[in-house]
């Protein structure tokens, strides 16, 4: 694991629990989500995810979707993305791992992937579309070519094994991406009732931090959350708000008067 | 031979069963894994359960009326002058087309398992109808997924969807065609993965689909080789068969596989043209990726995203293909091939007029090829040609190509 993510889980969060986003890279343009990154980073956002758009994100509802075509049709690709991490990390030391599907990354090349991540700046990856039981080959290979600098993040789901799950924790560094619920992203599901119980009994078979992500949207579901989990993950929320402003063609200054609004809310979420 | 960089995924082996050569997997959220591993259990306990099986080839006897017929194209033949043309009519099945044979396989699955709720995909509008004719029969309810634009070209089987119970639900995004229904049923079945069984409708997906739908499908090359054997006294020296996502082609070709004599070709729809989005041709264009949980080939653009297709065949109208014709052309052993659409209408009009059967516009296609190919074999060679399925849900796009304009946008 990269220095940068393991300081994350080294040191108490700042607020009830640390927080996670994730924005779409390229939604508007690569210039705004760089602006929104760093405004993200410098507001208390302690980890960073980054969309890479995929033409078919089977994982996620219509909020990240309706970003990913956006995205897509501003041109946006792997090597631009990569591009963007390069440049978020001359100012920013926020640890930052790509959401994705598999195929565009294995359209680049794995082997030139992972090396020109790590040359970016990227601290792994989140990968729904990559189960554990999957994932061996590319892990290892990744391992053979850049060493531990990448974490794969592997999604524990509540329909998951629990022998999976204890395999999982014996092989992982950084996190596990706890699933709320079944579905995708976006917040038209709810969370069901049954969720603590749920993260609870996580307990004894998941030995990392646990980070709980899909739905969250509300302070009230981060303090009840935190007091069971290392961390949360805000997406669809935030894509949302973004998205929302992006639509009402303001003025540069007035949009940016107004992204700072997104980040006090969202940093609010952990007060 | 794909270039080695591409084949990564299977670095340092694999932890599932379901690859052919490299390609396979199960690549879907965390969520749906124990569901594909729950169906790949029941799925192997009904391959030793007898009654399930008795019930299953009575339903193919009874209901679906199998065996097929193995029928000689004589008029067709002697027109094309060359080889004898024999159609494996799966247009006869009921419902019209080969998708039952996999849909009432999967209903007799669903109900072992106990699941309460069906969802599927569909694209021609024929799996959908299979699937909503199953549900019916075992009164489970069923709800498909389509896009909008396969809806608008494939009225009629929306239509027979409707009066047999289902409900259909119109997907609107991306290119609004087979994929789009996939991904839309795949995110349904994450989100009510307990209580719901996804009968898929083609030999691709994730595994254990590949192999169920191939096992199911596989009837057709069973009988066809049994036909051959006693109507000609030998295996038949070529079998055509459109793809799809590449049921009802492996459906044929899998018993013939041992038998290097005999020559499997799978007909992809070559759309309007060879370049990018002009066509469906996913093996014979394609790079292999991952789409819709299998590594296979797929039609792809520079930065790896999926590209919108064209077909006048909605059934053939998709980006992917099942993992097990991925490595049936990279072992050589199947040999892959594209007709345009206006190739398909064509051969359309040539089955209607030698032999009085409207083929489906997928079929057409593989009828297509064997007309291409008859005239080159000689009067002693044989080329079964898998008609999958029947053409009424055709006649609109049939009869805009009749009145000359070739709208199939
Ligand atoms: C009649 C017919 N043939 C062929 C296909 C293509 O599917 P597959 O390749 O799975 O056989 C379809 C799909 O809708 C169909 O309806």
């Amino acid at each position: 694991m990269s220095e940068r993510l393991k300081a994350v889980f080294q040191t108490k969060p700042a607020g009830v629990t640390r927080l996670i986003s994730y924005i779409m890279a390229g939604d508007p343009t690569i210039e705004v989500s760089l602006r929104r990154l760093r405004g993200l980073a410098d507001h208390g956002v302690d980890i960073l995810e980054l969309g890479v758009p995929f033409s078919d994100p089977m994982a996620d509802g219509v909020v990240i979707q309706a970003a990913a075509e956006r995205a897509l049709s501003a041109q946006m690709t792997v090597k631009k993305t990569l591009e963007l991490v390069q440049e978020f990390r001359k100012t920013h030391n926020t640890p930052l791992l790509l959401m994705s599907y598999l195929n565009p990354l294995l359209h680049y090349g794995w082997d030139r992937f992972v090396e020109d991540a790590v040359e970016a700046g990227v601290d792994g990856f989140i990968l729904p579309d990559l189960p554990w039981r999957e994932g061996q080959g590319l892990r290892t290979r990744t391992e053979k070519s850049v060493g531990n600098k990448l974490s794969f993040i592997p999604m524990i789901a509540q329909t998951s094994r629990e022998q999976d799950i204890e395999a999982v924790s014996q092989v992982t560094e950084g996190f596990a991406y706890v699933l709320s619920r079944n579905g995708i992203t976006g917040g038209e599901v709810e969370i069901p009732d049954n969720v603590s119980v749920f993260i609870e009994s996580l307990r004894d078979s998941l030995q990392i931090p646990r980070c709980v992500g899909f739905g969250i949207q509300k302070a009230e579901q981060v303090r009840a959350l935190a007091k069971i989990c290392d961390g949360v993950v805000v997406g669809s929320a935030l894509v949302k708000a973004f998205a929302k402003l992006d639509q009402e063609g303001l003025e540069e200054k007035d949009l940016i008067e107004q992204e700072k609004e997104v980040f006090t809310w969202l940093a609010s979420l952990k007060q | 031979m794909v270039k080695e960089k591409l084949h990564v995924l299977s670095d340092g082996g694999y932890e599932t069963k379901g690859h052919f050569g490299p390609y396979g997997g199960a690549y879907v959220p965390e969520t749906l894994v124990p569901a594909l591993r729950e169906l790949e259990e029941a799925y192997l306990r009904s391959g030793q359960d007898e009654s399930f099986q008795k019930e299953f080839r009575e339903l193919l006897q009874r209901y679906v009326g199998r065996p097929s017929l193995f029928y000689e194209a004589k008029r067709l033949s002697e027109q094309l002058g060359g080889a004898r043309i024999y159609l494996k009519r799966e247009d006869l099945n009921h419902t019209g087309a080969h998708k039952i044979n996999n849909t009432l396989g999967q209903i007799l699955l669903a109900k072992a398992m106990g699941k309460k709720r069906v969802i599927a995909e569909t694209g021609a509008g024929q799996h959908g109808v299979a699937t909503a004719t199953a549900c019916a029969l075992f009164a489970l309810p069923c709800i498909v997924y389509m896009g909008e634009e396969d809806v608008r070209r494939q009225k009629l089987n929306v239509l027979r969807m409707k009066l047999l119970g289902a409900e259909v639900r119109t997907v609107t995004h991306g290119s609004c065609t087979l994929k789009d229904a996939i991904n839309e049923a795949l995110r349904d079945w994450v989100t009510n993965v307990e209580e719901t069984f996804y009968c898929f409708g083609t030999a691709a997906g994730p595994h254990p689909y590949p192999t169920i739908v191939r096992d199911f499908q596989a009837v057709i090359g069973h009988e066809t080789r049994e036909q051959a054997l006693k109507e000609l006294g030998k295996l038949p020296d070529a079998i055509i068969a459109c793809i799809g996502g590449g049921s009802n082609a492996i459906g044929i070709f899998h018993p013939f596989i041992p038998d290097p004599e005999v020559r499997l070709i799978g007909v992809e729809a070559g759309g309007t043209g060879n370049k990018t989005g002009e066509n469906a041709a996913t093996l014979c264009l394609g790079e292999p990726g991952v789409l819709h949980g299998a590594y296979s080939y797929l039609l792809q653009d520079d930065d790896g995203q999926i590209v919108v297709t064209t077909s006048v065949s909605a059934g053939l109208d998709y980006p992917g293909v099942g993992p097990e014709h991925s490595n049936l052309k990279e072992t050589g052993r199947a040999d892959y091939v594209s007709i345009s659409d206006q190739e398909a209408l064509d051969a359309c009009s040539l089955l209607c007029q030698t032999e009085g059967i409207l083929p489906a516009l997928e079929s057409a296609h593989a009828i297509a090829y064997a007309a291409k190919l008859a005239p080159r074999l000689s009067k002693d060679q044989v080329i079964v040609v898998n008609l999958s399925g029947r053409g009424d849900k055709d006649v609109e796009t049939l009869a805009q190509y009749l009145e000359g304009g070739a709208d199939h946008e």
